[in-house]
């Protein structure tokens, strides 16, 4: 079974097949109902013909019977010019006159047409006499009168306009049947202009755009169920996508007020080994949090289309953010590659979170006084290269997978920060991806696509 | 001078108090949208500080009419929501700066001094990091309590330093602090003056080091004592 894609295409196929079939049935069934007509046309003028023949028989006092046609129609009967063939039979069947040469009855029981009261008969031409059969009384007794016409002769043209309504008639029906077609696709293409105009705005549906409805007025009565439908079916995801956002924002407050409050307190206790102990603890703490609270957010981010953000400002914004830590921990870093604008499709906050990331992930993983240096470029592409031990050649796809750790035994977790990465570069339809430089250490890319 | 905390968790609202009037610094508290409008109406304070999540409305609402009646008081805003959408939204509204949700005490005092620095504020003349101070008034600088005297311009990025804290000033700022738009400055005169400051300060035997950010710009630090080993 063949599928078609398109409405306008199935309905121009099944007209075609319509068509198709209509221009064969219908000149055939013209041809019969004309054929019929004609057929009875013909009948009854050969019948009357007949009566008119009977009046040329005059019974003779001797019982028989006498044929004189008239001089001014005996032209007609004559073999010379033939337009119409007789016989006339007595009750008994016997042949008393016959325009046949051989002097035999015009039609006999088997020419009889089956299911009708006309005779046909092939002659020796080749043609079909055609003919009805009479009976009638002349004087005492009754006389059978034949009369029959060939079809082939000039002067017979009822039948001509049955054969040549084929030919020349029949193929009309064809170009008003392609007419039909085309005004038939024109009315449904204008029928689902209203669905094309909803398709323009279903498409510019985003998660990040769900207040967009379809109109329900303007739809045919047949669409408006579909319609509806979808419309009910995007609410749906309006309020999932609510929830999303709002569990995300609950979690976040219900998880940093209370680290907040235990903040106040240990800032507000005696300084000691303690409290720096329980401080350190704090931020290992906040910075787990805030990671998990980033996974749940970027789980339903979606970057708009029409986002920009200027990656230079971003990287420059990062390293700014993250060098105070670079230098408690003895190492230098550098903003280093083209300087100005990049534009880049992206969510600057989201990107920012995503350079920030590999640079903590440098430092962290480094030894005290090597150097750290994030590099942008004009095609969207930030490196972060470091001088540490690298990344070794299997880790190199896990290492981005959430909670991480080389060696289970070891606490030695990346967490979560290579794994927000990924899902920010994902979401951005961009890359990550990390090598090993050839004089040692790790270079990690993202790639961005160029606003 | 007294700031005005809008909170609705008590037990952060005592002790943020406490820790603040640890500083100087005496707060009275509020703990909805609709307390803290009626509060503003009557008083005013030296700043706010908005916690976005209350019960009543969104923190954000209060800014909003309080920036539309024309109320210019410094806002900080405390959230809980530090998401990749949020930040930004916040800074937009209106904010004077943002804290996110847990932040340590001395963030919060610093953050609300800078705030209460700005013009029309006495607080804050003598800035201070390490063993360094820089009186903003009279422009004097000390180093371990000893005045000190620096040329105009090394004072200046010193000025930019200290007020950033530990955090990277933009290359930017000094620039334009420095020469304003006194047209052409050579691309590396900054890095000059910053290098002549380094060596005063080491020469006057300061706790604190000018680390450059190539690229991003510079930022202060105390020098990391030798651990006993």
């Amino acid at each position: 079974m063949i599928r078609f894609r398109s409405i306008i295409t199935r309905i121009v196929a099944l007209h075609v097949v319509a068509i198709g079939i209509t221009s064969i049935l219908m000149p055939l069934a013209l041809y019969w109902l004309l054929n019929q007509a004609a057929n009875n046309l013909h009948r009854d003028t050969l019948r009357s013909e007949a009566f008119t023949f009977s009046t040329f028989l005059r019974p003779q006092p001797d019982g028989q019977l006498s044929l004189e046609i008239p001089q001014e129609v005996r032209a007609l009967y004559t073999s010379d010019y033939g337009l119409y063939a007789y016989s006339v039979l007595d009750a008994a069947g016997h042949v008393l006159f016959s325009s046949r040469a051989d002097g035999k009855a015009l039609f006999t029981e088997d020419d009889h047409s089956p299911g009708g009261d006309w005779f046909t008969r092939r002659i020796s031409t080749g043609s079909t006499m055609f003919g009805v059969s009479v009976d009638r009384p002349i004087g005492q007794h009754r006389y059978v009168i034949q009369v029959g016409q060939d079809l082939a002769h000039r002067d017979v043209i009822i039948d001509d306009v049955v054969t040549s309504f084929l030919p020349r008639v029949a193929w009309i029906t064809f170009p008003i049947l392609l007419l039909l077609l085309l005004i038939d696709i024109l009315i449904f293409r204008g029928a689902l202009d209203p669905v094309r105009e909803a398709s323009k705005t279903a498409a510019s549906i985003g998660p990040s755009r769900t207040e967009v409805r379809l109109p329900e007025q303007s739809m045919p009565t047949e669409i408006i169920p579909l319609v509806h439908a979808v419309n009910q079916a995007l609410d749906r995801l309006e309020a999932g996508y609510r929830a999303q956002r709002d569990f995300t924002a609950d979690m976040a407050h219900e998880l940093r007020t209370p680290l907040a409050i235990v903040r106040a307190r240990v800032d507000s206790l005696e300084p000691g080994a303690l409290r720096d102990a329980l401080r350190a603890d704090l931020v290992n703490m906040t910075r787990t949090v805030n990671q998990v609270l980033d996974i749940a957010e970027l789980e339903a981010f979606i970057v708009q289309t029409d986002a920009k953000a200027d990656l230079h400002e971003v990287c420059s914004d990062a390293v700014g953010l993250m060098a105070p830590l670079a230098v408690e921990m003895s190492k230098t870093i550098a903003l280093t590659g083209d300087s100005g604008p990049i534009w880049v499709h992206g969510q600057p906050e989201a990107l920012f979170r995503a350079v920030r990331n590999l640079i903590e992930n440098a430092i962290r993983h480094t030894p005290a006084g090597t150097s750290i240096e994030v590099e942008a470029s004009k095609d969207g592409v930030v490196r972060v290269l470091d001088d540490g031990p690298g990344v070794p050649e299997d880790d190199r796809q896990t290492i981005f997978r959430r909670f991480w750790r080389r060696d289970r035994a070891k606490a030695e977790s990346r967490g979560l920060g290579l794994a927000i990465v990924a899902r920010v570069a994902e979401a951005h339809s961009g890359s990550v991806a990390v090598e090993n430089r050839p004089d040692g250490g790790a270079v990690f890319t993202l790639k961005l696509r160029p606003a | 001078m007294r700031v005005l905390l809008v909170e609705d968790n008590q037990e952060l609202v005592s002790l943020l108090v406490k820790g603040l009037a640890q500083s100087g610094l005496s707060a009275d508290s509020v703990g909805t949208v609709g307390d803290a409008l009626h509060v503003l109406s009557t008083m005013k304070y030296a700043a706010v500080v908005l916690d976005l999540g209350l019960p009543d409305d969104d923190g954000l609402a209060l800014l909003r009419d309080m920036r539309r009646k024309g109320d210019a008081t410094p806002v900080l805003v405390l959230t809980a929501r530090d998401g990749v959408t949020d930040r930004v939204t916040g800074l937009r509204e209106g904010a004077d700066d943002y804290l996110p949700k847990p932040f340590a005490m001395e963030e919060l005092v610093a953050r609300l001094q800078a705030l209460l620095r700005r013009p029309g504020n006495l607080l804050g003349r003598l800035l201070t990091f390490g063993n360094v101070s820089l009186d903003t008034e009279g422009r004097q600088v000390f180093v371990a309590g000893t005045p000190r005297a620096f040329p105009a311009r090394e004072t200046a990025v010193l000025e930019i330093l200290l007020r950033r804290g530990g955090n990277v000033a933009p290359k930017r700022l000094f620039e334009d602090q420095l020469f304003g738009l006194s047209g052409d400055i050579g691309s590396n005169a900054v890095e000059v003056y910053v290098h002549r400051l380094r060596k005063m300060l080491s020469d006057a035997g300061a706790t604190v080091k000018i680390h450059t950010v190539r690229g991003v710009g510079y930022l202060m630090a105390e020098e990391k004592e030798e651990k006993a080993g």
